[in-house]
Protein backbone atom coordinates (compact mmCIF):
# COMPACT_ATOMS: atom_id res chain seq x y z
CA UNK A 1 0.00 0.00 0.00
CA UNK A 2 1.31 3.58 -0.77
CA UNK A 3 -0.01 6.29 0.51
CA UNK A 4 -1.93 7.23 -2.29
CA UNK A 5 -4.15 4.04 -1.92
CA UNK A 6 -5.25 4.48 1.28
CA UNK A 7 -8.54 5.75 2.39
CA UNK A 8 -8.63 8.28 5.06
CA UNK A 9 -11.81 8.86 7.21
CA UNK A 10 -11.74 12.23 8.78
CA UNK A 11 -13.59 11.94 12.72
CA UNK A 12 -15.35 14.98 13.68
CA UNK A 13 -15.79 13.73 17.49
CA UNK A 14 -14.92 11.18 19.71
CA UNK A 15 -18.49 9.50 19.54
CA UNK A 16 -18.39 9.39 15.65
CA UNK A 17 -14.63 8.36 15.73
CA UNK A 18 -15.62 5.19 18.42
CA UNK A 19 -18.64 4.29 15.82
CA UNK A 20 -16.36 4.12 12.47
CA UNK A 21 -13.93 2.37 14.60
CA UNK A 22 -16.69 -0.20 15.84
CA UNK A 23 -18.43 -0.54 12.25
CA UNK A 24 -15.08 -1.32 10.67
CA UNK A 25 -13.38 -3.04 13.75
CA UNK A 26 -9.76 -4.34 12.72
CA UNK A 27 -10.27 -2.86 9.30
CA UNK A 28 -9.17 0.65 9.78
CA UNK A 29 -6.40 2.19 11.95
CA UNK A 30 -6.25 5.52 13.94
CA UNK A 31 -3.59 7.55 13.17
CA UNK A 32 -3.15 11.30 15.74
CA UNK A 33 0.15 13.03 15.33
CA UNK A 34 1.44 10.94 12.51
CA UNK A 35 4.66 10.89 13.52
CA UNK A 36 5.47 7.18 13.77
CA UNK A 37 2.38 6.23 11.92
CA UNK A 38 2.91 8.01 8.61
CA UNK A 39 6.77 6.11 8.59
CA UNK A 40 5.53 3.09 9.41
CA UNK A 41 2.71 3.04 6.87
CA UNK A 42 5.40 4.53 4.43
CA UNK A 43 7.73 1.83 5.05
CA UNK A 44 4.68 -1.20 5.25
CA UNK A 45 5.70 -2.26 9.05
CA UNK A 46 1.75 -0.65 9.38
CA UNK A 47 -0.38 -2.45 6.99
CA UNK A 48 -3.42 -1.28 6.51
CA UNK A 49 -6.00 0.26 3.42
CA UNK A 50 -7.68 2.54 6.06
CA UNK A 51 -6.65 5.32 8.31
CA UNK A 52 -9.02 7.28 10.68
CA UNK A 53 -8.02 10.49 11.36
CA UNK A 54 -8.52 11.38 15.25
CA UNK A 55 -5.85 14.15 15.38
CA UNK A 56 -8.71 16.84 15.51
CA UNK A 57 -11.08 15.36 18.16
CA UNK A 58 -11.49 18.63 20.52
CA UNK A 59 -12.70 16.50 23.55
CA UNK A 60 -9.47 14.59 24.03
CA UNK A 61 -7.20 17.96 23.81
CA UNK A 62 -6.54 19.02 27.44
CA UNK A 63 -4.62 19.25 30.78
CA UNK A 64 -6.19 19.25 33.70
CA UNK A 65 -6.48 18.78 37.50
CA UNK A 66 -9.44 17.25 40.21
CA UNK A 67 -8.22 17.50 43.77
CA UNK A 68 -4.95 15.55 43.27
CA UNK A 69 -5.24 13.75 40.34
CA UNK A 70 -4.04 15.15 37.37
CA UNK A 71 -5.71 13.97 33.71
CA UNK A 72 -4.41 14.62 30.32
CA UNK A 73 -6.33 13.74 27.30
CA UNK A 74 -4.88 11.52 24.74
CA UNK A 75 -4.47 13.98 21.92
CA UNK A 76 -2.39 16.69 24.20
CA UNK A 77 0.51 17.04 21.69
CA UNK A 78 4.22 16.96 23.81
CA UNK A 79 4.48 20.79 23.32
CA UNK A 80 1.11 21.19 24.94
CA UNK A 81 2.77 19.18 27.81
CA UNK A 82 5.98 21.29 27.80
CA UNK A 83 3.87 24.50 27.78
CA UNK A 84 1.15 23.27 30.70
CA UNK A 85 2.09 25.48 33.62
CA UNK A 86 0.75 23.00 35.99
CA UNK A 87 2.61 19.89 34.69
CA UNK A 88 5.94 21.74 35.03
CA UNK A 89 4.71 22.23 38.70
CA UNK A 90 3.20 18.98 39.44
CA UNK A 91 4.65 16.32 37.31
CA UNK A 92 8.32 17.83 35.84
CA UNK A 93 9.45 14.51 34.86
CA UNK A 94 6.44 14.11 32.13
CA UNK A 95 7.85 17.81 30.80
CA UNK A 96 11.43 16.81 30.69
CA UNK A 97 10.66 13.36 28.87
CA UNK A 98 8.35 15.21 26.45
CA UNK A 99 11.32 17.94 25.95
CA UNK A 100 13.33 15.57 25.03
CA UNK A 101 11.33 13.59 22.54
CA UNK A 102 12.32 14.48 18.90
CA UNK A 103 12.69 18.09 17.76
CA UNK A 104 10.07 21.08 18.12
CA UNK A 105 8.62 20.33 14.92
CA UNK A 106 7.55 16.52 16.22
CA UNK A 107 6.53 17.84 19.54
CA UNK A 108 4.31 20.31 17.89
CA UNK A 109 2.33 16.93 16.63
CA UNK A 110 2.96 13.98 18.36
CA UNK A 111 0.88 12.93 21.35
CA UNK A 112 1.15 11.47 24.42
CA UNK A 113 -1.80 8.45 23.34
CA UNK A 114 0.13 8.02 20.15
CA UNK A 115 3.02 7.02 22.16
CA UNK A 116 1.35 4.80 24.30
CA UNK A 117 -0.44 3.32 21.09
CA UNK A 118 3.14 2.95 19.50
CA UNK A 119 4.48 1.23 22.12
CA UNK A 120 8.44 1.25 21.45
CA UNK A 121 10.57 -0.03 24.21
CA UNK A 122 12.12 3.22 23.65
CA UNK A 123 9.02 5.64 24.22
CA UNK A 124 10.20 8.23 26.51
CA UNK A 125 6.58 9.07 28.10
CA UNK A 126 6.33 4.91 28.98
CA UNK A 127 8.95 5.13 32.31
CA UNK A 128 7.70 8.28 33.41
CA UNK A 129 4.07 6.97 33.28
CA UNK A 130 5.49 3.67 34.94
CA UNK A 131 7.09 5.45 38.04
CA UNK A 132 3.80 7.64 38.28
CA UNK A 133 1.84 4.60 38.55
CA UNK A 134 -0.45 6.26 35.50
CA UNK A 135 -4.47 4.50 35.00
CA UNK A 136 -4.87 5.03 30.89
CA UNK A 137 -8.58 5.05 29.71
CA UNK A 138 -9.71 3.43 27.03
CA UNK A 139 -12.76 3.44 25.38
CA UNK A 140 -15.04 1.64 22.76
CA UNK A 141 -18.72 3.24 21.70
CA UNK A 142 -20.39 1.39 24.41
CA UNK A 143 -17.60 1.52 27.13
CA UNK A 144 -14.65 2.93 28.80
CA UNK A 145 -12.21 0.99 31.13
CA UNK A 146 -9.49 2.05 32.75
CA UNK A 147 -6.09 -0.02 32.95
CA UNK A 148 -3.19 0.43 35.20
CA UNK A 149 0.02 1.52 32.74
CA UNK A 150 1.91 -1.59 33.84
CA UNK A 151 -0.71 -3.57 32.86
CA UNK A 152 -1.28 -1.68 29.17
CA UNK A 153 1.39 -3.08 28.09
CA UNK A 154 1.60 -6.75 27.45
CA UNK A 155 4.64 -7.35 25.52
CA UNK A 156 7.07 -6.22 22.49
CA UNK A 157 5.00 -3.19 20.95
CA UNK A 158 2.12 -5.01 21.69
CA UNK A 159 -0.75 -3.18 24.43
CA UNK A 160 -4.47 -4.12 25.87
CA UNK A 161 -6.51 -2.02 23.24
CA UNK A 162 -9.24 -3.80 21.18
CA UNK A 163 -9.34 -2.92 17.68
CA UNK A 164 -12.84 -0.91 18.37
CA UNK A 165 -11.11 1.24 21.14
CA UNK A 166 -8.78 3.99 21.71
CA UNK A 167 -6.75 5.19 24.49
CA UNK A 168 -8.90 8.31 25.96
CA UNK A 169 -7.07 9.43 29.06
CA UNK A 170 -3.84 9.18 31.10
CA UNK A 171 -4.08 9.95 34.64
CA UNK A 172 -2.31 10.43 37.86
CA UNK A 173 -1.41 11.72 41.36
CA UNK A 174 0.12 14.86 41.29
CA UNK A 175 3.43 14.79 42.69
CA UNK A 176 3.91 17.25 45.51
CA UNK A 177 5.99 18.09 48.54
CA UNK A 178 7.03 15.45 49.55
CA UNK A 179 6.92 13.55 46.58
CA UNK A 180 9.47 14.70 43.79
CA UNK A 181 10.55 12.86 40.11
CA UNK A 182 12.33 13.11 37.28
CA UNK A 183 13.26 11.83 34.05
CA UNK A 184 16.86 11.24 32.66
CA UNK A 185 17.97 9.43 29.56
CA UNK A 186 20.96 8.71 27.40
CA UNK A 187 21.73 8.80 23.56
CA UNK A 188 24.20 9.01 21.56
CA UNK A 189 23.95 12.76 21.15
CA UNK A 190 22.50 15.76 23.00
CA UNK A 191 19.66 16.71 21.19
CA UNK A 192 16.92 14.96 19.44
CA UNK A 193 17.67 11.15 19.95
CA UNK A 194 16.55 8.28 20.42
CA UNK A 195 16.85 6.29 23.85
CA UNK A 196 19.69 3.91 24.34
CA UNK A 197 18.76 3.76 28.25
CA UNK A 198 15.81 5.96 30.08
CA UNK A 199 15.30 6.56 34.01
CA UNK A 200 12.31 8.03 35.60
CA UNK A 201 12.30 8.10 39.46
CA UNK A 202 9.02 9.26 41.47
CA UNK A 203 9.95 9.58 45.68
CA UNK A 204 8.84 10.38 48.31
CA UNK A 205 11.51 12.01 50.83
CA UNK A 206 11.58 10.99 54.59
CA UNK A 207 10.68 13.87 56.64
CA UNK A 208 14.62 13.93 57.84
CA UNK A 209 15.58 14.35 54.14
CA UNK A 210 18.04 12.45 54.03
CA UNK A 211 16.34 9.20 52.30
CA UNK A 212 13.56 8.07 50.54
CA UNK A 213 10.36 6.29 51.63
CA UNK A 214 9.26 5.40 49.04
CA UNK A 215 10.77 5.03 45.34
CA UNK A 216 9.20 3.88 42.23
CA UNK A 217 11.74 3.54 39.55
CA UNK A 218 11.07 2.39 35.56
CA UNK A 219 13.80 2.21 33.02
CA UNK A 220 13.12 2.51 29.22
CA UNK A 221 14.67 0.82 26.16
CA UNK A 222 16.23 -1.66 28.46
CA UNK A 223 13.51 -4.58 27.77
CA UNK A 224 11.16 -5.22 25.52
CA UNK A 225 8.42 -2.84 27.33
CA UNK A 226 9.45 -0.46 30.53
CA UNK A 227 10.27 -2.26 33.38
CA UNK A 228 9.66 -1.68 37.15
CA UNK A 229 13.24 -1.58 38.77
CA UNK A 230 11.67 -3.45 41.69
CA UNK A 231 14.43 -4.76 44.18
CA UNK A 232 16.50 -1.61 42.76
CA UNK A 233 13.35 0.36 44.14
CA UNK A 234 13.46 -1.70 47.69
CA UNK A 235 17.28 -1.46 48.17
CA UNK A 236 16.98 2.67 47.85
CA UNK A 237 13.94 2.47 50.33
CA UNK A 238 14.69 3.96 53.70
CA UNK A 239 18.67 3.91 53.15
CA UNK A 240 20.31 7.01 53.72
CA UNK A 241 21.45 8.67 50.53
CA UNK A 242 25.06 8.07 50.37
CA UNK A 243 26.86 8.04 47.49
CA UNK A 244 28.47 4.18 47.59
CA UNK A 245 24.82 2.97 48.69
CA UNK A 246 23.09 5.05 45.14
CA UNK A 247 26.06 3.17 42.99
CA UNK A 248 25.03 0.00 44.89
CA UNK A 249 20.92 0.91 44.19
CA UNK A 250 22.37 1.52 40.65
CA UNK A 251 23.78 -2.26 40.03
CA UNK A 252 20.59 -3.94 41.41
CA UNK A 253 18.62 -1.97 38.78
CA UNK A 254 21.57 -3.54 36.41
CA UNK A 255 20.80 -6.56 37.16
CA UNK A 256 17.15 -6.30 36.52
CA UNK A 257 17.10 -5.20 32.89
CA UNK A 258 17.44 -7.32 30.21
CA UNK A 259 18.34 -5.22 27.13
CA UNK A 260 19.77 -6.05 23.62
CA UNK A 261 22.36 -5.15 21.40
CA UNK A 262 21.22 -2.99 18.88
CA UNK A 263 22.85 -0.46 15.90
CA UNK A 264 22.85 2.29 18.94
CA UNK A 265 24.63 0.33 21.84
CA UNK A 266 25.20 -3.29 23.01
CA UNK A 267 23.72 -4.69 25.48
CA UNK A 268 26.44 -4.75 28.02
CA UNK A 269 26.53 -0.59 27.21
CA UNK A 270 23.56 0.13 28.41
CA UNK A 271 23.64 -2.15 31.39
CA UNK A 272 26.57 -0.69 32.21
CA UNK A 273 25.27 2.90 32.13
CA UNK A 274 22.16 2.26 34.40
CA UNK A 275 23.90 3.17 37.56
CA UNK A 276 24.97 6.09 36.37
CA UNK A 277 21.56 7.29 35.04
CA UNK A 278 20.36 6.72 38.45
CA UNK A 279 23.24 8.11 40.04
CA UNK A 280 22.38 11.66 38.12
CA UNK A 281 18.84 11.15 38.78
CA UNK A 282 19.10 10.92 42.96
CA UNK A 283 21.98 13.79 42.51
CA UNK A 284 19.33 15.97 40.82
CA UNK A 285 16.52 14.99 43.05
CA UNK A 286 19.37 15.70 46.37
CA UNK A 287 20.72 19.24 44.92
CA UNK A 288 17.12 20.32 44.13
CA UNK A 289 15.75 19.63 47.72
CA UNK A 290 18.29 21.36 48.94
CA UNK A 291 18.11 24.41 46.88
CA UNK A 292 14.26 24.51 47.90
CA UNK A 293 15.51 23.65 51.76
CA UNK A 294 17.54 27.00 51.98
CA UNK A 295 15.56 30.20 52.77
CA UNK B 1 -9.70 7.87 -5.25
CA UNK B 2 -9.36 11.72 -5.06
CA UNK B 3 -10.99 14.46 -2.65
CA UNK B 4 -10.80 17.97 -2.51
CA UNK B 5 -9.32 19.56 0.65
CA UNK B 6 -9.36 23.41 1.18
CA UNK B 7 -6.67 25.42 3.04
CA UNK B 8 -5.08 28.38 3.54
CA UNK B 9 -2.04 28.60 2.18
CA UNK B 10 0.72 31.88 2.39
CA UNK B 11 -2.30 33.87 3.17
CA UNK B 12 -4.61 32.66 -0.14
CA UNK B 13 -7.37 30.48 0.60
CA UNK B 14 -6.34 27.11 -1.71
CA UNK B 15 -8.71 23.85 -2.75
CA UNK B 16 -7.11 21.42 -4.65
CA UNK B 17 -7.59 17.78 -5.44
CA UNK B 18 -5.46 14.99 -4.03
CA UNK B 19 -5.66 11.14 -2.81
CA UNK B 20 -6.74 11.74 1.16
CA UNK B 21 -3.54 10.18 2.52
CA UNK B 22 -0.73 12.36 0.35
CA UNK B 23 1.03 14.34 3.06
CA UNK B 24 0.90 18.02 2.84
CA UNK B 25 4.57 17.90 1.65
CA UNK B 26 3.40 16.05 -1.54
CA UNK B 27 0.78 18.38 -2.27
CA UNK B 28 2.04 21.45 -2.17
CA UNK B 29 4.98 20.34 -4.19
CA UNK B 30 2.96 18.23 -6.88
CA UNK B 31 0.11 19.39 -7.13
CA UNK B 32 0.41 23.42 -5.95
CA UNK B 33 3.98 23.67 -7.31
CA UNK B 34 4.97 25.30 -3.69
CA UNK B 35 8.62 23.96 -3.67
CA UNK B 36 10.07 25.73 -0.77
CA UNK B 37 9.09 22.64 1.60
CA UNK B 38 11.89 20.29 0.44
CA UNK B 39 11.58 16.40 0.76
CA UNK B 40 14.53 14.24 1.92
CA UNK B 41 14.16 12.10 4.42
CA UNK B 42 10.77 11.89 4.74
CA UNK B 43 10.72 10.13 8.32
CA UNK B 44 10.61 13.31 10.28
CA UNK B 45 14.84 14.05 11.15
CA UNK B 46 15.82 16.47 8.79
CA UNK B 47 13.89 19.42 9.05
CA UNK B 48 14.00 20.37 5.60
CA UNK B 49 9.88 19.94 5.09
CA UNK B 50 9.56 22.60 8.03
CA UNK B 51 6.31 24.53 7.50
CA UNK B 52 4.01 26.95 9.77
CA UNK B 53 0.56 24.99 10.57
CA UNK B 54 -1.74 27.25 12.86
CA UNK B 55 1.40 29.57 13.43
CA UNK B 56 3.33 26.03 14.91
CA UNK B 57 6.63 24.17 12.95
CA UNK B 58 5.51 20.98 11.16
CA UNK B 59 7.18 18.62 9.43
CA UNK B 60 5.01 18.43 6.19
CA UNK B 61 6.21 14.91 5.62
CA UNK B 62 4.59 13.73 8.65
CA UNK B 63 1.53 15.49 8.14
CA UNK B 64 -1.51 13.75 5.91
CA UNK B 65 -3.45 16.31 3.47
CA UNK B 66 -6.73 15.38 5.26
CA UNK B 67 -5.05 16.30 8.84
CA UNK B 68 -4.34 19.59 6.72
CA UNK B 69 -8.03 20.25 6.16
CA UNK B 70 -9.16 24.45 7.22
CA UNK B 71 -5.57 24.44 8.45
CA UNK B 72 -3.41 27.89 8.01
CA UNK B 73 0.09 26.83 6.59
CA UNK B 74 2.75 28.91 5.70
CA UNK B 75 5.77 27.57 4.02
CA UNK B 76 8.91 29.86 3.25
CA UNK B 77 7.44 31.70 0.55
CA UNK B 78 4.84 33.01 2.69
CA UNK B 79 7.43 35.42 4.50
CA UNK B 80 8.60 36.99 1.20
CA UNK B 81 7.70 40.92 1.57
CA UNK B 82 6.62 42.23 -1.69
CA UNK B 83 8.20 39.46 -3.92
CA UNK B 84 11.96 40.39 -2.14
CA UNK B 85 13.51 38.18 0.60
CA UNK B 86 12.25 39.81 4.44
CA UNK B 87 14.89 40.17 7.37
CA UNK B 88 15.39 36.49 7.55
CA UNK B 89 15.52 35.56 4.96
CA UNK B 90 18.14 38.52 4.10
CA UNK B 91 20.32 37.73 7.15
CA UNK B 92 20.97 34.59 5.81
CA UNK B 93 22.05 35.73 2.45
CA UNK B 94 24.07 38.16 4.17
CA UNK B 95 26.02 35.68 6.74
CA UNK B 96 26.73 33.13 4.13
CA UNK B 97 24.61 30.54 6.22
CA UNK B 98 23.31 29.27 2.39
CA UNK B 99 25.68 26.83 0.26
CA UNK B 100 23.82 24.38 -1.50
CA UNK B 101 20.55 25.60 0.21
CA UNK B 102 18.29 22.81 -0.08
CA UNK B 103 17.61 23.19 4.31
CA UNK B 104 17.60 26.57 4.28
CA UNK B 105 13.60 27.15 3.70
CA UNK B 106 13.45 24.45 6.43
CA UNK B 107 15.83 26.48 8.47
CA UNK B 108 13.61 30.11 7.83
CA UNK B 109 10.71 28.76 9.11
CA UNK B 110 11.96 27.47 12.51
CA UNK B 111 13.87 31.16 12.38
CA UNK B 112 10.73 32.84 11.70
CA UNK B 113 8.70 30.98 14.16
CA UNK B 114 11.30 31.11 16.90
CA UNK B 115 11.70 34.83 16.45
CA UNK B 116 7.88 35.76 16.13
CA UNK B 117 7.81 33.87 20.36
CA UNK B 118 11.00 35.21 21.24
CA UNK B 119 12.74 37.93 19.68
CA UNK B 120 15.75 37.71 21.72
CA UNK B 121 16.87 34.56 21.90
CA UNK B 122 20.18 33.31 23.55
CA UNK B 123 22.33 30.85 21.65
CA UNK B 124 20.73 27.86 23.64
CA UNK B 125 17.40 28.80 22.81
CA UNK B 126 18.47 29.45 19.03
CA UNK B 127 20.04 26.01 19.12
CA UNK B 128 17.32 24.49 20.23
CA UNK B 129 14.67 25.91 18.27
CA UNK B 130 16.72 24.65 14.96
CA UNK B 131 17.35 21.37 17.00
CA UNK B 132 14.61 19.74 14.14
CA UNK B 133 16.53 20.83 11.24
CA UNK B 134 19.63 19.55 9.08
CA UNK B 135 22.33 21.29 7.46
CA UNK B 136 25.35 19.56 6.32
CA UNK B 137 26.90 21.78 3.91
CA UNK B 138 27.63 24.96 5.93
CA UNK B 139 27.96 23.59 9.60
CA UNK B 140 25.79 25.99 12.17
CA UNK B 141 27.68 28.76 13.12
CA UNK B 142 26.63 31.02 9.71
CA UNK B 143 23.20 29.86 10.34
CA UNK B 144 23.48 30.84 14.44
CA UNK B 145 24.75 34.22 13.60
CA UNK B 146 22.45 34.60 10.40
CA UNK B 147 19.39 34.52 13.52
CA UNK B 148 21.46 36.98 15.86
CA UNK B 149 20.95 39.01 12.88
CA UNK B 150 17.73 38.79 11.86
CA UNK B 151 16.65 39.10 15.89
CA UNK B 152 18.42 42.78 15.79
CA UNK B 153 16.32 43.89 12.89
CA UNK B 154 13.20 42.31 13.80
Amino acid sequence: MTLGEIEVVSAKNLKDALSVLHDRSGNIKPIAGGTDAIIQVREASLQTKRLLDISSLPELRYIRREGSVIRIGALSTYSEIIESPMLNSSCRMLVEASRMIGSLQIQNRATIGGNLANASPAGDTIPPLFALGADVKVQNHEHSRIVPVEKFFLGYRKIDLMPDELITEISFEAVEDPHDGTFVKLGLREGHFISLVSLAIRVKWAPDGDRFSDVRIALGAVAPVALRARKCEEYLKNRTLAEEMIWSAGKVASDESSPISDLRASANYRRAVIPSLLYQAAQLLITDRQRRQKP
Amino acid sequence: MERQFSFRLNGRQVSVSAPPAYTLLEVLRERLDVTGPKEDCKKGECGACTLLMNGKPVLSCLVLISQAEGAEIVTSEGFMRDGSPDHVQKAFIENGAVQCGHCIPGFIVSTEALLSRNPNPSVEEIKRALAGNLCRCTGYASIIRAVQQAAQKD
